[in-house]
């Protein structure tokens, strides 16, 4: 232990470099394990989207809702209408929240975790100008009951003016403002936009007939102009992560690219360590170490500095992805982001490989080296 | 003086260790004949180059003769396995260098409780035998001071604690006194000439201080490689008169 530490400066770096690597790695890892591994909760297990087959942008007729509302299985279906717009300075990033358009009397049936307030809901539901909005963006802008807000439309040419009557509680997703579909819709005041949704939200009996349910909607609409895609809640996020591109290829190489420089660094710092003590293991040899005992201690020392980076790199990731955990939601919720156990096994395990890896053929090299020409070495 | 027995324990027959780079070829040591009887203090002298040096290296086997015989304890060392070697040296003999070669991050306990770690000894023991060690060369108040914090003459006594902690057979030790001023070396010499006498130890010193040298029992002189023999002086050197 006190071996690997000797050189302070370059131990603290060498493990200060696979820290941050760690680091990387780990919070990349939750972060894919949040988006393709992490398990929907029971309420999101029974929940489909259903969208214009095109793509999101594309509306499709608010009629389709009967027809949907007559599948077996379907128990309520709700109108999900992003309006986008601006809260007062778009440049500052924390007034970025979701605006959605929906009806309140169906809301609470398909989202059944959002919990409020009967008179709050009542509120909510009677005055068609009436907002509710998440706990934690009411605690991060400020907002309370009877406060009014503005959001000014880019994607709709509307101004919305909007009293919150309701602060809703729910595990995640509590970061949303939802309004009146009816005044949006009113706004439109019979232009082409008028009843056409883009999302709509459907509640399932039970998780054994989601999949029937969503073969049964979108067959239902095969041979119509507007073809629907519906797929699950879990899904649905997914797709906008697609957006991006090919986010599993980006991980992959980001990882891959920072397990490389990780590799580099230490392999350099390995082979300068083991070079600066060939003359000790001369005198190791001298006493009576044999060449594979001297090579279990090298590599022992190496993997040491690897291992407390890794528990440094894996301590931060951890810190992260807290701080992540309650950031303001942007593109992609991590309202439940956690550090899996595999991560942090794979991030140790990493490490300790890295650390036979890298100080290996260095290492070889010393305890095969002569005595004499150990010793001589820096005589 | 313990007396030496009949019995060598180090004997070498045309020992020889050559050297080739290429085209080149260097006889470091040639032909080199020597029988050294246990509880013998023999001093290696001769110039820079002689292979004094060398033959000590061959006799720890820390390095392998090109050709010749050498028995050190009854064990033809060129037929031993480099593990098995190591093991040998460990439990026979004790090595001391002249820039002392002590581990700087460790203690003198550590540093002397290193070649412990290799024999069955509990922790505990491998302590106690490490401060008799360091108390029998006089510096038991510096168990915990690191060679940084030592003077020369103290870290060569820490080594030779090093060297006699595993209780070896054969003391070898590579101009000790080399790296020292008069006074530390003659505390080196001292205590090398307790560990023959009072120990019985066999001891064989390289050197080229005729100081030193007045303090072993016996002289070899080596030059150009060879082997001169007994009672054959280098020329231009003179004869060492032993004292006492």
């Amino acid at each position: 232990m006190r071996n690997s530490l000797r050189n302070r400066r370059r131990s603290l770096l060498t493990i200060m470099s696979v820290a941050a690597s760690l680091c990387l790695l780990g919070v990349l890892g939750a972060v894919y394990n949040n988006f393709y591994y992490s398990e929907a909760s029971p309420h999101q297990a029974l929940r489909l989207i259903v969208r214009n087959r095109v793509s999101l942008a594309n509306p499709f007729p608010i009629a389709y809702r009967a027809r949907i509302l007559q599948v077996p299985g379907v128990e309520e279906a709700v109108i999900l209408q992003w309006f986008g717009g601006t809260y007062k300075d778009a440049r500052d990033t924390n007034n970025f929240f979701g605006r959605f358009a929906v009806e309140p009397e169906r809301l609470f049936r398909v989202y059944p975790e959002y919990k409020l307030t009967d008179v709050e809901r009542l509120g909510f539901e009677r005055e068609r100008s009436a907002c509710i909005v998440g706990r934690k963006l009411a605690n991060r802008l400020g907002f309370k009951l009877g406060d009014k807000l503005q959001i000014v439309g880019d994607i709709f040419p509307l101004t919305l003016d909007l009293t919150i009557r309701g602060i809703y509680d729910s595990a995640n997703d509590n970061e949303n403002l939802f309004f009146h579909y009816e005044y949006l819709n009113k706004g439109f005041g019979g232009g082409s936009r008028m009843d056409q949704i883009s999302t709509l939200v459907i509640h399932v009996r039970s998780t054994d007939l989601v999949p029937v349910v969503s073969r049964s909607i979108d067959d239902l609409f095969r041979n119509s102009a507007v073809q629907t895609l519906t797929e699950t809640e879990h899904s649905f996020q997914l797709s906008f992560l697609a957006f991006l591109g090919n986010v599993k290829l980006f991980f992959l190489m980001i990882s891959s690219a920072v397990a490389f420089t990780m590799f580099l660094i230490t392999a350099n710092t390995m082979a300068m360590s083991v070079r600066e003590r060939t003359r000790e293991v001369g005198i190791l040899k001298t006493i009576g170490f044999t060449p594979s005992e001297i090579l279990r201690i090298l590599i022992g020392e190496s993997i040491t500095i690897a291992l407390i980076g890794a528990a440094v790199g894996l301590w931060l990731a951890n810190a992260l992805v807290g701080l992540l955990r309650n950031a303001p939601s942007t593109f992609a919720d991590f309202s439940a982001i956690r550090m899996p156990n595999e991560i942090i096994w794979i991030g140790f395990g990493a490490a300790a490989v890295l650390g036979v890896v890298a100080c290996f053929v260095p290492a070889w090299n010393a305890s095969r080296l002569s005595i004499i020409d150990a010793l001589r070495v820096s005589d | 003086m313990s007396p030496a027995t009949q019995e060598p324990v180090i004997r070498t027959r045309n020992l020889t260790k050559e050297y080739r780079r290429q085209e080149y070829h260097v006889y470091a040591l040639r032909e080199a004949s020597i029988d050294i009887r246990r509880g013998e203090f023999v001093a290696l002298m001769g110039p820079s180059g002689s292979g004094k040096s060398t033959l000590l290296h061959l006799i720890a086997a820390m390095d392998r003769p090109t050709d010749g015989e050498i028995l050190v304890l009854g064990h033809d060392l060129r037929s031993m396995s480099e593990s098995a070697v190591a093991r040998w040296r460990n439990a026979h003999i004790g090595f001391i260098f002249q820039s002392f070669n002590l581990i700087p991050v460790l203690t003198a306990l550590e540093n002397v409780e290193l070649p412990l770690k290799l024999t069955r000894l509990s922790r505990r023991e491998r302590l106690d035998h490490a401060k008799w060690a360091l108390e029998l060369v006089g510096l038991g108040d510096r168990l915990t001071h690191t060679p940084r914090q030592m003077s020369g003459g103290q870290e060569q006594r820490v080594a030779i604690a090093r060297a006699l902690v595993t209780d070896p057979d054969l003391i070898l030790a590579d101009e000790p006194t080399g790296n020292l001023d008069s006074n530390s070396a003659k505390e080196v010499l001292t205590l090398l000439t307790r560990l023959n006498k009072e120990f019985g130890k066999t001891v064989v010193m390289v050197t080229h201080d005729p100081h030193a040298a007045r303090t072993a029992g016996h002289v070899r002189y080596l030059e150009k490689g060879m082997l001169l023999p007994n009672g054959e002086v280098p020329e231009d050197w003179a004869p060492i008169h032993h004292v006492g």
